[in-house]
């Protein structure tokens, strides 16, 4: 935790993240059972006609629940480097343009998905005619939404170094010692 | 008004806009220049079904499999069964690193989770050995990358959802060059064991090879079970990545008993985080997708430099030098997205099989995974093995040369990687 959050701030965050990862724990458990449990039935000789517009679904459930979660953690993919290497008063300029670009894509994401979520009315999923199709696309306008949320519950960590090297402090504290390594450095951050 | 688009997501990427982010916004001005606010619902359309790719759904399970496999003693009783082969060669360890790294990609299909499974056993192992720091990463880091050529392997997955062509050909195509390539790591480790004068581990005894093989025994089945199923056109890359994920936690949690929830925990949660990493890149890919391919961008490229030569060995030069650069500054996965659907009218143009330019791709991606300024496997090495990048960067470049030696092999000897292709399937 970051001196500067308030107990409310980090109170959010805290719930935010458990709830995320309580998503996307019961996607990716969800994902596997419906793939093993198709490729199974089919092996079997009684293909379920719903297996793949399930899974396909689930997918993109796991894309925005799980993107959110990723936000919180600041693990998307970019490139620091050059910010990395800004003076301390045009990185916070670079450092809130790319906040505020990230915020504006959500939204309007968020917008556009509402207003599929209009146009839905009446439709179903083909497999299954008895989930409409408005669920099964609500991932969009909600995991933009959370998206958001993430990132203004989660410092960006570029202003984190300026505020602590401002301090004269290194930017990334030394790795404890004695601690095995036995997990890659950032879950998410890493492409496989 | 495509060169002010390209301007505006070099822009946003340089301020360390994320790059999926960079892509959807680039995307979002366009729709909007072209065909105004009322266009823009279209946007909430085309990222929900650009995520519902189901051939991509392998990524988390195998992902998953991955980190099962590496939180329930699998990767364990593979690094025990490697010692025991070929641990009595001087160097052995470096070669421990190299073959176990090519069981465990046989698995799990991420360089990353290769790495870091890996590289916390070996390089403590290393060290107490006498290997030096910057080494014990380099050999890690560079082993890994066979994990992205050897099947199953994501990039080639995505590749495949990109280009429209057969995930299954394209594991075949990586068995031959991930075999020379690790066989030639291998003997570059045994050249440098000698000039510094490394041991050996320990004599060779069949009785441990025999006792660490039953040991490993039930890991050793997983990837024939998986890479039996698909190639033999049992299931698709997809449900043997499900299989993968039962095998794994059925010889983790009921054969060897060593998966607990926390481990599990953990494992689900990696995998769904990177995936949606990597999903929200390919959704926002698919919106770019459309917008270019109104504007016909790709075809305009693949004319402009069949204008210029319409030699193979010409265009396969320009594609290589192209994607080297591209991997020293973007993940892997986020190279592919952007780059394959932009050159495939190109690679068609100039009679490139897609099976063989797949396997062009994910070289020289994976050769830019050991690359900085971006290099997302050489990193995880560095912080596994507490050491940094640059000296690791020099000690790897034996290494790199290896993989450079392979690249060059497979773009000019298609053979090479479409040999086995065309006998099994063509």
């Amino acid at each position: 935790m970051r001196p500067s959050d308030g107990p409310a701030l980090s109170r959010l965050r805290r719930l935010l993240e458990r709830s995320l990862e309580a998503a996307v724990a019961v996607l990716v458990a969800a994902l596997a059972l419906v793939v093993i449990v198709g490729v199974s039935f089919r092996q079997a000789g009684a293909a379920l006609p719903w297996y793949d517009e399930v899974a396909s679904v689930l997918l993109a459930w796991l894309t925005y629940y799980g993107a959110a979660l990723a936000a919180l953690r600041r693990g998307h993919v970019g490139v620091p480097t050059l910010v990395e290497r800004m003076s301390p008063a045009l990185r916070m300029w670079a450092v809130a343009a790319a906040e505020a670009a990230v915020l504006l894509f959500f939204a309007v994401l968020a917008w556009a998905g509402w207003q599929v979520q209009g146009a839905l009315a009446g439709t179903a999923m083909v497999s299954l005619p008895s989930v409409p199709a408005a669920v099964a696309r609500s991932a969009v306008p909600i995991g933009a939404v959370l998206f958001v949320v993430a990132q203004l519950a989660s410092p960006p960590q570029a202003l984190g170094a300026v505020r602590t090297s401002a301090k004269g402090a290194p930017a990334d504290p030394p790795p404890a010692p004695g601690r095995p390594a036995s997990r890659p450095p950032a879950p998410g951050k890493g492409c496989p | 008004m495509t060169l002010a688009l390209v301007g505006v997501f070099l822009l946003l990427v340089l301020i360390n806009v994320p790059i999926a982010v960079a892509l959807g916004l680039m995307a979002v001005v366009g729709i909007v220049a072209s065909g105004g606010v009322d266009a823009l619902p279209n946007v909430g359309i085309v990222m929900f079904s650009g995520a519902t790719k189901f051939p991509l759904i392998a990524i988390p399970l195998f992902v998953l499999a991955g980190a099962i496999m590496n939180v329930s003693g699998i990767s364990q009783r593979l690094v025990a069964l490697a010692s025991a082969v070929v641990g009595f060669v001087r160097g052995g360890l470096a070669m421990v690193s190299i073959s176990a790294s090519m069981f465990f990609a046989e698995i799990s299909g991420s360089a990353v989770a290769d790495v870091a499974a890996l590289g916390s056993i070996l390089v403590p192992a290393m060290r107490k050995k006498g290997y030096s720091r910057n080494f014990a990463a380099a050999v890690t880091s560079s082993s890994g990358t066979l994990a992205v050529i050897i099947p199953p392997s994501i990039p080639m997955i995505l590749y495949a959802a990109m280009s429209s062509s057969s995930v299954v050909e394209l594991f075949v195509a990586g068995i031959v060059p991930g075999v020379a390539g690790g066989l030639l790591m291998m003997f570059v480790a045994y050249l440098w064991a000698r000039r510094a004068g490394l041991p050996a581990e320990d004599a060779f005894q069949l009785g441990r090879v025999w006792r660490t093989f039953r040991g490993a025994g039930w890991s050793l089945l997983l990837p024939v079970v998986i890479l039996g199923g698909i190639m033999g056109g049992w299931v698709t890359a997809t449900e043997g990545a499900g299989l993968a994920v039962a095998a794994a936690l059925f010889v983790g949690g009921v054969v060897y008993r060593e998966l607990d929830w926390a481990g599990l925990r953990q494992a689900v949660l990696d995998s769904g985080v990177q995936t949606a990493v990597v999903m929200l890149l390919v959704a926002a890919s698919a919106l770019l997708g459309d917008y270019l391919t109104e504007a016909r961008i790709p075809q305009q490229v693949a004319g402009a430099i069949m204008g210029l030569t319409e030699s193979k060995v010409a265009v396969l030069a320009l594609l290589n030098v192209f994607l080297l650069a591209a991997g020293l500054f973007l993940h892997s996965a986020a190279a592919i997205i952007l780059v394959v659907p932009i050159v495939m009218p190109l690679v068609q143009a100039a009679g490139i099989d897609p099976v063989h330019f797949g396997l062009v791709v994910t070289l020289n991606l994976g050769i830019g995974q050991q690359t900085p300024p971006v290099a997302s496997v050489l990193v995880t090495a560095c912080s596994v093995a507490k050491a940094e990048i640059w000296g690791v960067t020099k000690a790897n470049l034996p290494f790199v040369a290896v993989l450079v030696a392979v690249l060059l092999l497979v773009t000019y000897a298609p053979a090479v990687p479409m040999a086995l292709v065309e006998a099994l399937y063509r």
